[in-house]
């Protein structure tokens, strides 16, 4: 298979978004904000309450703007085109083409991913200016780098998987929505899955989206400890490899479903 | 033109009645939105049971307050955020050739209302007031509603100027976005929280702190401890609202003098 088509692809999107300049100053001028409010929110709990035992505010300020800083490379979603191309038809002759869709969505993806990427190093340097983040040793940063790596192939399944939800039915938008609100909760992005209670927190450890934020933060401000990093990751692998099956089975159905349509 | 509001919404009302089965499902959708933010809020006061002196029933108390006022801007003035996409797909200059105010042909173009959002905010502050215990008496039962109101019109104020924004500027997408999830996470939480500076910003420049803060800690009987005001300044809500939006208002009347179209 050839890769230069697919890194075309991937070249286009980025130039795609980097055309929209001033959103870009916007979002970063929306991010330092929420990062100072984030602050502000943890330094009051933590003045006035007992601080949790592995946790201390550095550390949940880290939590805190480290997540922020990555759900600007995990919000962009590449496989909303399928959406779109459903909705239009033109997937129709996509299929067609001599190319794997899938891998365009991902390059696709990938290229906007790079742009916001860029975008993560002004907002660091603006939230610094805010906020002291901790720095973990070099291993800790490889872990950490992996890990999410690893997440975002779990993120870009679970987003191919809710997208593909169109070639059955095009009233997606809301369950999209709700998948998308419930997983902003159970994946660690706003508060640490450490603070969920007992049975709860158990649950929600169990569940695929904590593959997605959870696992290489915590890696990062170092509740999951070295000797668990491998478990921690095998994990997440595990979960990337369950997506991805499920992924290319309901694929596979999906372009079936088209021809019979197309008839 | 009171007479062509009133008709308006009687169109409306009688819409929604036709198309039921969408409103379960945005109401649905509803749930699930705020539930996420609540919960959050729940799982994280659990472990924090204090903020700033506030606890998790009255934090809830102040989020709704707020989803009430933001509720109902979301469900009467939801046109007028729509401003920016009428101006970029250029259906905006139709209003202009009309002889009649723009702003209430923005206010009455027809749409499908689905007050799903209002009708759970209604029902979140009824359960906030409940399990804090607030006290009703004639003052709740009758400023309640107006501090609603009041609420609606700040976000109305900041809706018309992001719109006026658009005259200028086409593409104001983020820029609404980012104002909106904002004003959602600066509300969230007691002003007390912030530095000096932030809130006499959501009180004087951004007037947000009247939308919630101010008005909660004054049915709470609780003390301002952001900037040590009376917290009967929360009963001036309905003011704010009307001066605000009048500014705004100024403001829109200013940049439909300088509108020239996308000319698409």
């Amino acid at each position: 298979m050839r890769l230069e088509p697919y890194l075309e692809f991937a070249k286009k999107a980025f130039a795609r978004e980097a055309t929209y300049r001033m959103e870009v100053l916007t979002e970063i001028g929306a991010l330092v904000l929420r990062v100072y409010i984030l602050r502000s929110l943890w330094t009051a709990l933590y003045a006035q309450n007992a601080a949790p035992i592995n946790l201390p505010l550095h550390g949940m300020i880290t939590y805190a703007t480290v997540a922020m800083l990555m759900s600007l490379v995990l919000e962009v979603d590449g496989t909303r085109l399928i959406r779109e191309k459903i909705r239009e038809g033109t997937i129709a002759t996509d299929l067609m083409k001599p190319i794997s869709l899938p891998l365009y969505f991902f390059s696709d993806g990938i290229g906007q991913t790079l742009l916001h990427a860029l975008l993560v190093v002004p907002s660091l340097f603006c939230a610094l200016a805010l906020v002291h983040i901790d720095v973990p040793p070099p291993p800790t940063i490889v872990a950490f780098a992996v890990s999410f790596a690893v997440g975002y192939g779990v993120n870009f399944f679970v987003n191919f998987l809710m997208n593909s939800i169109a070639f059955w039915t095009l009233e997606t938008f809301a369950a999209q929505l709700i998948v998308r609100w419930a997983s902003d909760l159970l994946s660690g992005q706003i508060i640490p899955l450490t603070l969920f209670p007992g049975i709860v927190g158990r649950i929600v450890f169990g569940l695929p989206f904590a593959a997605i934020y959870s696992t290489p933060l915590l890696i990062y401000v170092g509740v999951i400890p070295s000797s668990q990093w491998a478990a921690a990751i095998a994990l997440q692998v595990g979960w990337l490899a369950v997506f991805a099956l499920i992924a290319s089975a309901v694929w596979r159905a999906a372009s079936n479903r088209i021809v019979i349509q197309g008839g | 033109m009171l007479r062509a509001y009133l008709q308006y919404w009687r169109i409306n009302f009688l819409t929604l009645l036709e198309y039921r089965a969408n409103f379960v499902m945005w109401f649905v959708f509803s749930i699930a939105y705020h539930g996420v933010a609540l919960g959050a809020l729940y799982v994280t006061m659990r472990q924090f049971p204090s903020m700033n002196g506030w606890n998790f029933r009255e934090v809830f108390f102040l989020y709704a307050l707020w989803m009430n006022g933001h509720e109902l801007h979301n469900t009467v003035f939801f046109t007028v955020v729509s401003v920016p996409d009428y101006v970029r797909e250029g259906r905006f200059d139709r209003f202009l050739v009309r002889p009649l105010d723009t702003l209430f042909q923005v206010l009455t173009v027809p749409q499908q209302i689905v007050p799903d959002s209002l009708v759970l905010a209604i029902a979140t502050l009824a359960v906030a007031t409940a399990a804090e215990r607030v006290r009703i008496d004639w003052v709740f039962v009758v400023f309640v509603p107006l501090v609603v109101v009041g609420g609606a019109l700040i976000d109305l104020g900041i809706s018309l100027a992001i719109a006026t924004v658009s005259f200028w500027f086409v593409r104001v997408d983020t820029l609404r976005w980012a104002v909106m999830s904002l004003e959602q996470d600066f509300t969230r939480y007691p002003i007390s929280i912030y530095t000096r500076g932030v809130r006499i910003v959501l009180t004087f420049v951004f007037p947000f702190a009247f939308m919630n803060y101010f008005p909660a800690t004054y049915f709470l009987q609780k003390n301002d401890t952001g900037l040590h005001f009376n917290p009967a300044i929360g009963l001036l809500t309905p003011a704010i609202g009307f001066a605000w939006v009048a500014a705004a208002y100024a403001f829109w009347l200013v940049g439909l003098r300088h509108y020239q179209g996308t000319g698409s």
